[in-house]
């Protein structure tokens, strides 16, 4: 079953215009820790601290700046920030069409889905287009007092409404920097070889959170009072380049 | 990692206020499929953004950090006097170590076991959570290679488990621009179902649906991404320029910054490069 509506809106593009509302799409619900002063067992809160004082700042002591030089700033206020976002209007505006494919997972931050919040032919027929054209809509709107930039798509019948990250929150990977290595034409063939050998269905059902039950074990015996057997982690030795070749043909003959 | 760096917040609990090193590790140890193991580490994907602000105090104007602190002695507690809790009464806590934790799964606390590929466009993009990279460690620099490009050869993701902290995470990595990236995805059963969503409407109006299809096909342009980021900074920008030129800027008193990690030297290239982005726009 969808999440909770979170919000409520009108997709528009033109004069087309379907209301819609956002259901939320994942829940997580995992053991959670406190962290606690080790001396008295008081638990510990995240708090912004005066780098010069030391101490904690009430949220009404607290501002932001950008910082243009060192240690020199221009002060905002969030009212200001605030004022620049484009008023909350309810409307997600499809800006333009791109290919669904086009689309780097890295942006993607997390789905929403779509519920028409009247019944509507506009709904079936804007998801048969998108499934037919496999477009995906790229939309702007503004939630709760912050611009957001999304893609709408299609799954099945449900239309989803993506939200993206802005293009200067993700890191490029060619900032990383990384060297190119030649690899012979042989090495390539058997890594594909042996990848397509290791190649199944997604099936995400297959892959249980096993550690959570692990961890509730854990708790458990040390709620009993009972000793923990401390196991070092097991590290792997690290393929010799030298050896590469040889390890991919033993890799492809065990998979076979 | 030294003991005191592994009680240290996920990454993506402490992007969203504070300037942190790009490259910086998060984790560091093997990826293997079949039989190769490749040592890798674990840096960053996202960040802050282009313009990011910084908290500060309104008396001094001086920065302020983000610190685990003691309500009942108003300290900072370093993270060395930290422990891990849990809560089994208002109050009461059962201690768990780092050594316990790593017990639990020892076999994939330092081990990303790709257990099997998939093709890149099955995996439904709602189980997709936050994006790392994956940096080869020295020696690993061949192995590392041939993988990423395998991998983009064949349009295939690896799908592996492996442990950061607490949590166990189901992964799937992926490979662009010969740079592996690693994406933790959500579990199937937090992934909500979407059946319930239904329009009562069933009819499809053919002629709305071809006058739609005819608008995207007019509409279809290459995926920029940039264009959005650089609408919003530009608005913010300008809101900077203006604020500089009207209220000028504000000094911070001298400080010495030291906390391992966020070292002056990492910070100020930070800033050079925000600063550069300005000056750049202001031409």
């Amino acid at each position: 079953m969808a999440g909770k509506t979170i919000w409520k809106g009108h997709i528009r593009f033109g004069e087309f215009d379907l209301p819609v509302k956002l259901h939320t799409a994942v829940k997580e619900e995992r053991i959670q820790f406190h962290l606690l002063h080790a001396r008295d067992r008081v638990r510990l809160k995240q708090q912004m601290v005066c780098a010069v004082e030391r101490l904690s700042v009430p949220p009404e002591e607290q501002t932001r700046g950008f910082e243009a030089g060192e240690g020199k700033y221009i002060l905002m206020d969030p009212e200001e920030l605030e004022q620049i976002e484009p008023e909350e209007s309810r409307i997600i505006e499809i800006r333009e069409f791109v290919r669904s494919s086009q689309l780097d997972p890295l942006f993607l931050e997390r789905v929403y889905y779509l519920e028409p919040d009247a019944p509507s032919k506009g709904y079936n027929s804007l998801a048969a287009a998108l499934m037919e054209t496999k477009m995906a809509g790229i939309c702007t709107w503004t939630m709760r007092r912050r611009s957001y930039v999304g893609a709408l798509m299609i799954s099945r019948k449900v239309l989803r409404l993506t939200v993206l990250r802005y293009a200067d929150e993700v890191i490029h990977a060619k900032s990383l920097g990384l060297g190119k290595i030649p690899l012979s034409e042989k090495e390539l063939k058997i890594g594909s070889d042996l990848i397509n050998q290791l190649t199944a269905t997604f099936e995400p059902q297959k892959f249980q959170n096993e550690h959570q039950k692990k961890l509730q074990n854990l708790i458990d015996k040390k709620a009993r009072g009972e000793k923990i057997a401390i196991l070092r982690p097991r590290r792997l030795r690290p393929t010799p380049s030298g050896k590469l070749l040889q390890v991919l043909e033993a890799s492809l003959k065990k998979a076979a | 990692m030294k003991k005191t760096h592994s009680i240290k917040l996920p990454a993506k609990l402490s992007a969203k206020g504070e300037h942190e090193p790009a490259h910086q590790a998060i984790w560091s140890g093997t990826i293997s499929f079949s039989l190769v193991a490749i040592p890798v580490h674990l840096v960053r994907a996202v960040e802050p953004g282009r313009i990011s602000f910084r908290m500060l105090h309104t008396h001094d104007n001086s920065p302020l950090l983000r610190r685990m602190v003691c309500p009942e002695e108003e300290k900072i507690i370093p993270p060395e006097e930290i422990v891990r809790g849990f809560e089994t009464a208002q109050g009461r806590y059962i201690l768990i170590t780092d050594e316990e934790l790593e017990s639990v799964t020892p076999e994939r606390s330092r081990t990303i076991e790709i257990i099997e590929f998939v093709d890149m466009e099955e995996i439904d993009p709602v189980y997709y959570d936050h994006p790392y990279y994956l940096i080869p460690s020295k020696g690993g620099e061949k192995s590392y290679t041939l993988l990423a490009e395998v991998m983009n050869r064949t349009s295939k993701a690896g799908l592996a488990k492996f442990i950061l902290g607490e949590q166990e995470y189901l992964v799937a990595v992926k490979s662009a621009e010969g740079v592996l990236s690693m994406i933790t995805l959500h579990y199937s059963d937090e992934v909500l179902g979407d059946d319930d969503i239904s329009n009562e409407t069933t009819k499809t109006d053919n002629e709305e649906k071809n006058r739609i299809k005819k608008l995207i096909r007019e509409n279809t342009v290459e995926y920029d991404p940039d264009k959005y980021a650089d609408e919003r900074s530009g608005k913010i920008l300008d809101l900077l320029r203006k604020k500089a030129r009207t209220k000028g800027y504000v000094k911070a008193p001298e400080i010495e910054m030291e906390e391992e990690g966020e070292g002056p030297g990492d910070l100020v290239a930070l800033l050079r490069k925000s600063m550069g982005k300005v000056k750049k726009a202001d031409d």
